[in-house]
């Protein structure tokens, strides 16, 4: 028998949080050396992932298929290319964001590190469901301890930013849960088979109308969560109420679970009405650029400034991974796992300031890198992995995004080389601030540095900035073939729409579905059903 | 099979009701624990014949009672219902002095009414369980005598209660009237062939809509529920909030149901039940914004779970119905079950004031009380999220998007709501003490259960469905 090994990675962590159960709440460092155990742990399992991944092949690996409450609703897990460095990215960060918070969360350990673990089975299960039903209870189920840790360990107004953070996700997905069902109502009238397999949902070629509106929904739940422009305003409240391995985790998975749903989902199953909206989302993307990297500038509040950077970030990802070629989304899926390192970095030197003074605003620093030398290389560090500096991460993923827009629009392109201008400005400007001059508030002065954990953590997250900006190779071979496939997929599909247009007849289509008259409108379908 | 076994599970609870209320004036005792373990012993035996007549579709009395498996289903929930609701109540009665032998006698006539009406197809039997239930629920209401607010409650009550057993009482004289029947399946017979006066039909449907939309709560039905959910006492409430609601779509089931097979004669009251779910989801979850008190909070919350229900007729969903109903039984009475846990002497804590830092004193009333508020809100992997899946896909599949689109943003102004609770639970720092009797056993043993079946529902559904779906394929009328 083979081992469920993407089982074990999705639910060590929720096994983790029931054991927690049962531990009495007092023993707190018995809780928090027990859960960087199983948080390493699992992060080692999931390495296994990496070395056994078949990068020859585009269909997903390791997969996983199982009854679990029939009709189209399986267990049904796997990953390929664009998943696999989500999952590790997960993992890799818990320990870190577990460490982080080791001082940092003086009250309610137990039930904090509860959470956080049902919070990585959540998001590892979003990224390795293949079952469209699976995919959404872990995409909800996920909201549910977020919206703890920010209202029960975030900062002055939780309650508002952790409201605000779940309505505006829900709102989302509810309308994608009717896309969905949608979906499996079409698929089960064309085949007379229930399925929610996303495969499945792969071959269907559906009426453009109602691709338009599936791809509404389903865009929808996805640019919240990035968030894109007009959908962002959750954003920077849940990240600046939220305690620091909330943000962390927010800034480096979270968003990502966005971009990744319309690789994964939005992209193959309605590229018909993905053509029809680029433009307008092109432009969002660049307004969500240039509006994020403004606002940054202007911001008072170190974190803050962070979380608008995040809206700029995202925005040149989607900007890339609208560009649908391979570099676009190559570059995005790269420059995901970048933003996941360096803002998730910047977090935690945030974190590590915030702890030390319990003042995020910028006008309260200044020459902190006087009293803490080993931290100001670390931020530094950081910080230029954010801007994108040559020889780190940054750099290679925002090259290879501005190729692919390249590629596919010169003039966004050259809009969104500004997304790089705006972050060395805001970045740069907010180390001169915090970090240099002279020591203008006395508090400076009783800073201590880094302590050992505090390398500890920061260290692995800077090797692998190096590493992802020296020898990218080790990381992108990998998803080669499975990004290739879905541009292909997306080519294939959109050329049997071209095709059909020119000959001006509806597209035929040989698997799924065909165009019908009864499609475009539910109501006269529901007549003609209950006569 | 006509056979007098059909009348077991029925013949048991009333004996168990008769036999409490004669023990009860023979045996003079401060504590009744006793009367209540009785009741429950009789509630496994009754439940235990429902479970022996599976598959044998016994009927009796000219087939006017008939074990169906579809009733035998129904009539399992509402046996499990009274169950929680008398392990609930155990304690609360002798804390909040209620404790009156006749308790348990009243809510097992309820519950033999409730039976009497899933288990028959005729509307004069309907009627007749009906008026037991609603006879025993007027009392149960006012149960704490001296209480204004549980006084106010039964007479409001008893009042619109009466009402709409009136119109309920001329509907059927109307469906009479058209048709010449009393039974179920041949009025909808009447109804489609057509033999019968059309508008007096319609109106006779139309008014049956109102008796027993008033049962179930439903906009613009509903005004009685929050007035009445608070002043009752609080296990009752937990009941009312089930048990009528549970047979009220039972029997709506049985006649819309068919009745919606037929498209051309029934698209006036299609779009009247689909106005009324409309607005139930919209208003129910609207008003209950702006509840400070938590019993009314879970009041509009029900009228809104109404609405979803509403849904499922119209979707002609009896798998999603049923399922939904089993979902709501456990979530609702178990976040009952976690308010009558916040109580004392005397005392509950029913504000949300009340709550603020509960989860954190209390951490494993809290802990539960949560999961079945996100149960209620529809957040996986609860039975809540499921049993809005199957609802919601399945009028889908009947086009009935817009009416999907208002649920599932209705459902999305719910979460404000519940997670407020949530929120005054976990997030805001306790005001002042909050005591509660801790020395309630029953009372966790319910919570246990419930929260057992809100999970085992939302994550391992499959042996329910297998049931709930041999209890569809049996159905007599479709």
């Amino acid at each position: 028998m083979e081992i469920p090994i993407l089982s074990i990675v999705t639910f060590l962590p929720l096994a983790g949080a029931l054991l927690f159960i049962f531990i009495n709440r007092d023993k707190e460092n018995l809780l928090r050396y027990l859960a960087l155990f199983i948080s390493i742990i699992t992060f080692i399992v999931s390495l296994y992932l990496y070395f056994n991944f078949n990068a020859q092949t585009p269909d997903p690996q390791f997969v996983e298929k199982g009854p679990w409450i029939g009709y189209g609703i399986n267990y049904h897990v796997g990953i390929d290319g664009i998943s696999l460095y989500l999952v590790l990215l997960t993992t890799f960060l818990m320990p870190i964001v577990i460490l982080s918070s080791w001082t940092y969360i003086q009250n309610r350990v137990k039930e904090y590190l509860i959470f956080m673990f049902l919070l990585q089975t959540g998001i590892i299960g979003v990224f390795v469901a293949l079952n469209l039903f699976l995919f959404y209870v872990f995409w909800e189920a996920m909201l549910i301890p977020m919206y703890f840790l920010i209202g029960i360990w975030g900062g002055k107004r939780k309650i508002y930013a952790t409201v605000k953070f779940v309505l505006f996700t829900m709102l989302g997905s509810l309308l994608m849960l009717v896309a969905i069902f949608y979906m499996y109502n079409l698929f089960y009238k064309a085949t007379g088979t229930y399925s929610l397999n996303i495969f499945d949902y792969y071959r269907m070629i559906l009426n453009p109308n109602v691709q338009v509106w599936l791809f509404l929904a389903f865009g929808l739940a996805f640019a919240i969560k990035v968030p894109m422009f007009p959908f962002h305003t959750w954003l920077p409240d849940a990240h600046v109420e939220a305690p620091t391995a909330g943000s962390v985790v927010l800034a480096a998975v979270l968003l990502k679970m966005g971009t990744y749903g319309f690789l994964r989902f939005a992209f193959p199953m309605f590229p018909d009405a993905l053509q029809k909206f680029l433009p307008v989302l092109g432009v969002l993307c660049i307004i969500g650029i240039i509006y994020g990297g403004l606002m940054a500038l202007i911001q008072k509040d170190v974190k803050s400034l962070v979380a608008y950077s995040s809206v700029s970030h995202m925005g040149l990802i989607m900007l890339a991974i609208f560009a649908l070629n391979l570099e676009g989304i190559e570059g995005g899926i790269y420059q995901m796992l970048n933003h996941g390192l360096s803002t998730g970095a910047l977090f935690l030197c945030v974190g590590i300031l915030y702890e030390r003074s319990h003042t995020r605003l910028i006008k309260d620093f200044g020459g902190v890198s006087k009293q803490m030398p080993i931290f100001s290389a670390f931020f530094l560090v950081c910080m230029l992995s954010s801007v994108g500096l040559p020889g780190l991460n940054g750099f290679v993923g925002e090259i290879l995004c501005l190729f692919g827009v390249f590629k596919a629009n010169k003039v966004l392109a050259i809009l969104g080389v500004t997304t790089v201008i705006l972050a060395a400005a805001y970045l740069l400007w907010m180390f001169q601030r915090v970090m240099q001059g002279p020591i203008t508030n006395d508090k400076v002065r009783s800073f201590k540095d880094l302590n050992l954990r505090e390398i500890a953590y920061l260290t692995p997250i800077v090797i692998l900035m190096f590493w992802m900006g020296i020898y990218p190779q080790t990381f992108l071979r990998k998803m080669d073939v499975s990004v290739s496939n879905l541009v292909n997929q997306v080519n294939r599909k959109e050329a049997i729409f071209t095709e059909a247009k020119k000959e001006n007849k509806p597209p035929v289509n040989m698997h799924v579905l065909t165009e019908n008259e009864k499609d475009k409108d539910p109501i006269a379908k529901e007549d003609k059903e209950s006569q | 099979m006509n056979t007098f076994y059909a009348l077991f599970p029925l013949l048991i609870i009333v004996a168990a009701s008769l036999l409490v209320m004669i023990l009860e004036v023979f045996f003079k005792r401060e504590d009744r624990s006793y009367l209540a373990y009785l009741s429950l012993l009789f509630l496994i035996a009754s439940a235990a014949a429902c479970v022996k007549f599976w598959n044998k579709g016994y009927s009796y009395f000219d087939g006017n009672l008939s074990l169906s498996n579809l009733s035998l289903f129904f009539c399992s929930i509402l046996i499990v219902a009274t169950f929680l609701v008398i392990l609930i109540s155990m304690k609360y009665l002798t804390l909040h002095s209620a404790n009156y032998g006749e308790y348990y006698a009243l809510l097992l006539f309820a519950l033999s009414g409730m039976i009497i009406m899933v288990s028959s197809s005729d509307l004069i039997v309907i009627f007749l369980g009906l008026e037991v239930l609603s006879l025993s629920s007027y009392a149960l209401a006012g149960l704490r005598r001296e209480d204004e607010k549980s006084n106010e409650a039964a007479i409001k009550y008893f009042l619109l209660g009466s009402f709409a057993s009136a119109f309920l009482v001329f509907g059927i004289a109307f469906l009479y009237g058209a048709t010449q029947a009393t039974a179920i399946p041949s009025i909808i017979e009447g109804l489609k062939t057509g033999s019968s006066i059309g508008t007096l039909g319609l109106v006779g449907l139309g008014l049956v809509v109102i008796g027993f939309g008033f049962k179930v709560a439903v906009v613009p039905f509903h005004m009685w529920t929050p007035d009445v959910y608070q002043g009752a006492p609080t296990p009752i409430t937990a009941f009312f909030s089930v048990g009528p609601k549970a047979v009220g779509f039972a029997v709506l089931l049985r006649i819309f149901i068919p009745y919606f097979q037929d498209a051309l004669e029934s698209q006036l009251l299609f779009g009247l039940l689909w106005i009324i779910a409309a607005i139930t989801m919209i208003a129910g979850n609207l008003i209950a914004l702006r509840q400070t008190n938590v019993k009314r909070i879970l009041a509009y919350s029900s009228i809104a779970h109404a609405g979803y229900l509403m849904v499922a007729i119209l979707a002609k969903d009896i798998l999603g119905l049923v399922f939904y109903l089993t979902a709501y039984l456990f979530m609702n009475i178990g976040a009952f079950a976690a308010v009558i846990a916040l109580g004392k002497k005397d005392h509950e804590y029913l504000e949300l004031e009340d709550y603020r830092g509960i989860g954190f004193r209390y951490p494993w009333i809290g802990a539960t009380f949560a999961v079945f508020l996100i149960s209620l809100a529809g957040f996986p992997p609860t039975g809540g999220f499921l049993a809005k899946f199957y609802v919601f896909s399945a009028a889908v599949r009947q086009g009935l998007v817009s009416l999907v689109i208002i649920g599932v943003l209705a459902s999305l102004v719910s979460v404000f709501y519940y997670l407020r609770i949530i929120i005054y639970m976990y997030m805001r720092e306790p005001a002042y003490e909050v005591d509660i009797n801790y020395d309630n056993p029953s009372l966790f043993l319910a919570l246990f259960l419930c929260l057992y079946g809100v999970l085992q529902l939302g994550i391992f559904p499959g042996n329910i469905l297998v049931l709930i779906r041999q209890a569809v394929a049996a159905l007599p009328f479709l």
